[in-house]
């Protein structure tokens, strides 16, 4: 037993959520034959493909020590955006907008990390404030709940590309190999170290204002992109469907291993977090309890995984202590 | 007087947020008269206090370096368990009140442990803590909404003792206490040690553990106050009632000029940032304006108070006002 945790100590910050993850969906697959089908996979990674993105960007926010609120805010604009500016256009009317939608997300992104670096302001009041501000746009331009967007948009978000790959498992795997890439650049590194030691980071010659703005440009990328994903999925656009985010993504975030004292984890934890969250309303489903206790399991489950990573290192340390040897 | 000044760590972001206040009643009065009508004025500040109340204890939160995500769900279980216990009778609330409040008081000892004992970061505890008790209550209540609020808790929150509202009158106590206790106890200045500096307060022998729960038990106390107060409000309970005071509670302690980091701050100001906020929501009916567009002016209003106060901001108004001060001008 205590080999087994210290392996997991061990494992990248991932490992646990992972282990967490398959163990979920082994016992929907006992419970309900089957589920482990394809074309249930593709529904349940469409699902969860908004919170991926959202908590993605908000991930590299957090490797560099800040939060992003605003991001709710922001994938609120997208949708609104998507629904209003494009009514009755093609996909290829289109693309232009996919293309500003995701600028505006960066631009919002670039202010947060201009203000946060310029002024020195704590990223969660400045991003509180900006997502008010945001999300009030969001409702100024698209005042009622829900408006649909162009059909073209619907059908392109649930595409096969090449009759293969549907759109959103080929989303995850561009995402999943960006993450793979970005990981080992350089910027990624400054992120990181930025994150974990500000001052260190800073005599070392990292910029501290250029890691803030990449990191909160690319937070503000991924709200723009996970609202363009989810007003693809649904066909509709909504003023006010990011609030409903923005706790989560920090969830997932969490759940996924990365540490919000900054500089430890990433988006591949981030993804497999997500997915975790996805999958209690599942798990709960099939034990037959009312689906409101998925809030209860997912509120336990972010205070457990944050209770269960330091007695994890200890068991870390210790087996590294009795097994001599690279392990 | 000049002791409580100098007792405040940082009097200028809070006189700045009354002076803000001020200009913003003023300009609002001046342009359309109705505004500063003793009536309308009264009906703001019964808004303003059930901001007020729950922020309250926020601000002791954040003044200890915290930050306390579960208030709107244990307002709101607050005010479900009140209408659901007492069913519409006054009789039972002799001992309902004291046992929702010693509820709140729980929950916020739950968090306090969590996050001082067991170190679990605060956003991640608080927000688990609202995420559970979102779902408790659904399970509890099956979505259906229990019976109507007690009269008597009506009047708590909607009568009058002679021409003054009862509900200024228990959040002028509120602010007298939680002012004295900020001020004139050794918990208040634990308090302000443990926000300060978490490390040098321990090392100075302030019991920061036990300051950091007591901190959560008070807001979770006047989340569940204000849940009560909110029911008599309303004249019943729903779920969602306390989902906008997240923001607003964090927004108010922000505007009256406490630092998110801890260790400055104080209630006085948390007031001011209430008033702020009630006022300026009092602004839209009148310039016919969207929700959205309070939204926008919300954000604007924290984002211009958190600038102000920020330190670059600080170290450029200094050296603009260093060049003016009445000794350099005698020096020239």
């Amino acid at each position: 037993m205590n080999r087994i945790l210290g392996a997991l100590g061990r494992a990248p910050a991932w490992g646990p959520p992972l282990v967490v993850l398959v163990a979920m969906l082994v016992a929907i697959e006992v419970m309900r034959p089957g589920s482990l089908s394809m074309s249930r996979l593709q529904i349940e990674a469409s699902e969860a493909m908004t919170l991926i993105f959202i908590a993605a960007g908000q991930t590299i926010v957090v490797l560099r020590g800040g939060i992003d609120l605003s991001v709710g805010g922001t994938l609120s604009l997208a949708t609104a955006i998507a629904a209003t500016r494009t009514e009755t256009a093609t996909f290829a009317e289109l693309l232009p907008w996919l293309v500003v939608i995701l600028v505006i997300g960066v631009l919002i992104g670039v202010i947060n990390g201009a203000l946060v670096s310029g002024l020195q302001l704590q990223p969660f009041v400045l991003t509180l404030a900006t997502w008010s501000i945001v999300s009030g746009i969001a409702l100024v331009i698209l005042p009622i709940n829900q408006s649909s967007v162009p059909p073209a948009w619907f059908e392109a978000g649930n595409a096969t590309v090449l009759d293969l790959v549907p759109v959103p498992i080929l989303l995850l795997l561009l995402l999943l190999g960006w993450w793979a890439w970005f990981r080992r650049t350089r910027g990624a590194f400054r992120i990181r170290a930025a994150g974990s030691d500000e001052r260190g980071a800073f005599l070392n010659r990292v910029s501290l204002t250029r890691t803030n703005l990449a990191a909160y440009a690319m937070s503000g990328f991924f709200a723009a992109l996970a609202g363009l994903f989810f007003a693809s999925q649904t066909g509709s656009g909504s003023p006010v469907v990011g609030t409903q985010f923005v706790l989560p993504s920090i969830a997932a975030v969490v759940i996924g291993g990365t540490s919000l004292a900054g500089g430890r984890g990433g988006i591949l934890g981030t993804v497999i977090g997500a997915l975790i969250l996805n999958q209690i309303a599942d798990v709960i489903f099939l034990v037959g309890l009312s689906s409101y206790w998925q809030q209860v399991a997912s509120g336990l489950i972010l205070v457990g995984v944050v209770l269960l990573a330091p007695l994890l290192a200890v068991a870390a340390e210790r087996t590294r202590r009795t097994m001599p040897g690279p392990a | 007087m000049s002791r409580i000044v100098a007792r405040l760590r940082s009097p200028g972001p809070i006189l700045l947020s009354y002076l803000g206040l001020l200009v913003l009643f003023g300009l609002i009065s001046v342009s359309s008269p109705g505004f500063a009508d003793p009536n309308h004025v009264t009906t703001l500040l019964i808004v303003a206090a059930f901001t007020g109340i729950a922020a309250l204890g926020q601000t002791v939160v954040i003044i200890g370096g915290g930050i306390d995500l579960s208030v709107p769900w244990t307002l709101n279980c607050a005010a479900v368990l009140l209408t659901a216990l007492a069913r519409g009778q006054d009789g039972p609330l002799i001992w309902i009140i004291p046992l929702i409040l010693a509820g709140g008081v729980l929950i916020g000892v739950i968090n306090g442990v969590g996050i001082a004992i067991f170190r679990v970061p605060p956003i991640v505890m608080t927000l688990s803590m609202n995420i559970v008790l979102q779902g408790v209550l659904f399970i509890a209540t099956s979505g259906f909404p229990p019976p109507p609020t007690p009269e008597s808790v009506v009047w708590l929150a909607t009568g009058r003792l002679g021409p003054v509202p009862v509900i200024l009158v228990i959040w002028a106590i509120l602010t007298i206490a939680i002012l004295f206790v900020e001020r004139r106890t050794s918990f208040g200045r634990y308090l302000y040690a443990v926000g300060t500096n978490r490390m040098v307060a321990t090392f100075s022998g302030v019991p920061v553990a036990r300051t950091t729960i007591a901190t959560y038990a008070i807001s979770g106390a006047a989340a569940a106050l204000a849940g009560i107060l909110l029911d008599g409000y309303a004249r019943q309970s729903y779920l969602g009632m306390g989902d906008p005071f997240l923001f607003t509670s964090i927004a108010a302690v922000a505007i009256g000029g406490a630092s998110i980091l801890g260790g400055t701050g104080s209630y006085l100001g948390t007031i001011a940032g209430a008033l702020i906020l009630t006022v300026l929501a009092g602004l839209l009916p009148i310039l016919q304006l969207d929700s959205g567009y309070l939204s926008i002016i919300y954000g604007v209003v924290i984002l211009v108070t958190v600038a102000m106060a920020a330190p670059a901001t600080q170290r450029l108004l200094a050296r603009v006002l260093a060049r003016r001060t009445p000794a350099s001008l005698l020096a020239e």
